[in-house]
């Protein structure tokens, strides 16, 4: 038996929500050049996307076994990194842990797909979560696992949330580039382009260009730690649902 | 962490994803806080399992009426009232029932409504102890450990309780003890455990088949490999149940004073506790969470995490006049909790 609907609509309209935003975080990022982990918030694009579609029916996209491709590239390319994070080589940034956190999710979302599919084989004409639901997912101890060590994530990231730097604290943390007097004179060369400064930017008397506004300002970590407890939860809703 | 920020938001392009963490004086979370966490946790799990189907079905409404059976009508008469109400109204009152469980979850993890968390999960689990669970079937004498007498949701209201982060901590060999103090602290443990010790010698235990019956029972709708363990268990409690309740009620009484005996004893009487609660929640059936019916995880998993709780650590916790939990601008203690 599948859960209401309505309760479908909402976790699906979070996900879409989720997968929206960080589709503006990843544009605002190109457009404006402001740091953000941008593997995580392509991979929440796609979960998002996913996960809708698995809610309710009527919002699917891609053909049939297209997710599982994608989310096993994904765990491959979060497991990579985060073997090279365990052997102390660069990963391309993320706090310690955060890599293994989406392994994690990609291999959950890689399960539910699976499952989802075995049980519509046998159930024709079902929808995706109801077919799921009333037929049980093979391996349902797995699911439980899975939804109880997402869950401990949402928990450890809503624990890390209070302390994650405020976008407006990060930007007055962007100390202004200085430049060499003759350095600029000729128009922004070296220094005061390394700091983001366009050809022809005017430095101030003391010999410190402005710093371009919101140039070196990463993207919200809280909201993307918002997004990452949206997903925990509804992943772990979903898994049990399986069961 | 900032320097490295500034500098890799230098480079040219934006395909360079930083993904440096962007954290201020995140204090790592000690004993007690991982424990508050672990209680946040079972909260949300809780959440995410009162959202099943089942939930919203009449099912769920004539469950909560069961528990009425054989308590004083004092007790009794308000959860028929309750359960008629639930039926009624199924689907809006669940829903509500599963967002309070997933705020409280959240909010004991996230530390700025932690108190507000952990006082609002005592209110719900009392409540719930009463019109969900009919006081875990005490006064009914249906109850016993193991079938998760005297109520798991009382576990969460003494978890919340012992968890607390108050202004100033007590001096205390283990993390339960840091806000009611050692002896407070202690005095509930053996009131726990004590009475499990007392529910094992009750009929509901001890009568022959009582408590072979009730683990066959929790045999059905589970997946293979806890069906056959549950049904091997059960007919094995079905020819040696008294003895079994016995031997448990011994075990109970002996884990109930060990809080306080040396430490040695103590964390014998703590890894005891841990393995009674893993037995508890095998005859359980894990909550029934795998047979898509289960509001909760029951008490096993309840009962083990308060018992890491009195784990007596190698140095005795100082007593701290602590600042609020939360990591802002001001300096915090060391502490996370």
């Amino acid at each position: 038996m599948a859960g209401p609907s309505w309760l479908a609509w909402i976790f699906a309209s979070v996900m879409i929500a989720t997968s929206g935003y960080c589709l503006i975080r990843l544009a605002a990022s190109w457009r404006r050049h402001r740091p953000t982990d941008h593997h995580v918030d392509a991979t929440h694009v796609l979960m998002g996307v996913a996960m809708a579609g698995m809610l309710v029916p009527r919002l699917r996209v891609f053909w049939t076994g297209g997710w599982e491709v994608v989310f096993a590239v994904g765990a491959a390319w979060f497991g990579w990194l985060a073997i090279r994070e365990f052997r102390g080589q660069p990963t391309m940034g993320g706090r310690p842990g955060h890599h293994l956190q989406h392994v994690l999710a990609c291999g959950a979302m890689l399960y539910m797909f699976l499952a989802v599919a075995t049980v519509a084989k046998g159930a024709a004409g079902g929808s995706a979560m109801g077919g799921m639901a009333a037929g049980g997912a093979h391996f349902p101890t797995l699911a439980l696992v899975l939804a109880a060590a997402l869950i401990g994530y949402t928990v450890w990231t809503a624990d890390r949330l209070s302390s994650l730097a405020p976008v407006a604290a990060l930007a007055a943390r962007s100390a202004p580039v200085p430049v060499l007097a003759g350095a600029v004179a000729g128009g922004g060369a070296g220094l005061a382009d390394a700091g983001g400064q366009g050809a022809g930017s005017t430095p101030h008397g003391d010999g410190q260009a402005p710093a371009a506004p919101g140039r070196q300002v990463p993207l919200s970590p809280r909201l993307a730690a918002c997004c990452e407890i949206a997903m925990g939860v509804t992943m772990g809703y979903m898994l049990i649902l399986m069961l | 962490m900032a320097s490295q920020a500034a500098g890799a938001g230098t480079r040219a392009g934006w395909r360079r994803s930083t993904g440096v963490a962007y954290e201020e004086r995140w204090t790592a979370p000690d004993v007690r806080r991982r424990l508050q966490l672990a209680l946040a946790g079972v909260w949300l799990l809780d959440a995410v399992l009162q959202f099943q189907a089942f939930m919203f079905s009449k099912g769920f409404s004539q469950m909560l009426g069961g528990t009425a059976a054989g308590n004083p009508a004092v007790i009794a008469d308000p959860i028929n009232w309750s359960a008629k109400i639930i039926a009624e109204h199924g689907t809006a009152t669940n829903a509500i029932f599963a967002f309070i469980q997933l705020a409280i979850g959240l909010g004991i993890a996230w530390r700025p409504t932690l108190k507000l968390a952990l006082g609002a999960s005592i209110a719900w689990a009392l409540g719930v102890w009463w019109f969900g669970e009919g006081l875990g079937g005490v006064l009914s004498g249906a109850g016993g450990p193991a079938n998760g007498a005297p109520g798991a949701v009382i576990i969460y209201a003494l978890l919340a309780v012992l968890l607390w982060p108050g202004r100033r901590d007590r001096a205390a060999p283990f993390a339960a003890g840091q806000f009611t103090g050692p002896n407070m602290a202690r005095a509930l443990w053996l009131v726990l455990w004590g009475s499990l010790a007392c529910l094992a010698l009750l009929p509901a235990t001890r009568a022959p088949k009582a408590l072979g019956g009730m683990v066959s029972a929790m045999a059905s709708g589970q997946p293979g490999w806890l069906s056959s363990t549950d049904n091997n268990l059960g007919a094995f409690l079905t020819s040696h149940g008294p003895a079994v309740a016995v031997v448990l009620a011994i075990v109970l009484a002996l884990v109930a004073v060990s809080v306080c005996l040396s430490r040695p004893a103590a964390r014998a009487g703590v890894v005891l506790a841990i393995v009674i609660a893993a037995f508890l929640w095998v005859t359980e059936g894990l909550g029934g969470m795998l047979t898509g019916g289960g509001t909760d995880p029951n008490s096993g998993p309840l009962l083990a995490l308060l018992a890491v709780a009195y784990w007596p650590l190698a140095s005795a916790l100082p007593a701290t006049a602590q600042h609020d939990l939360v990591a802002t601008a001001q300096p915090v203690s060391p502490e996370g909790a």
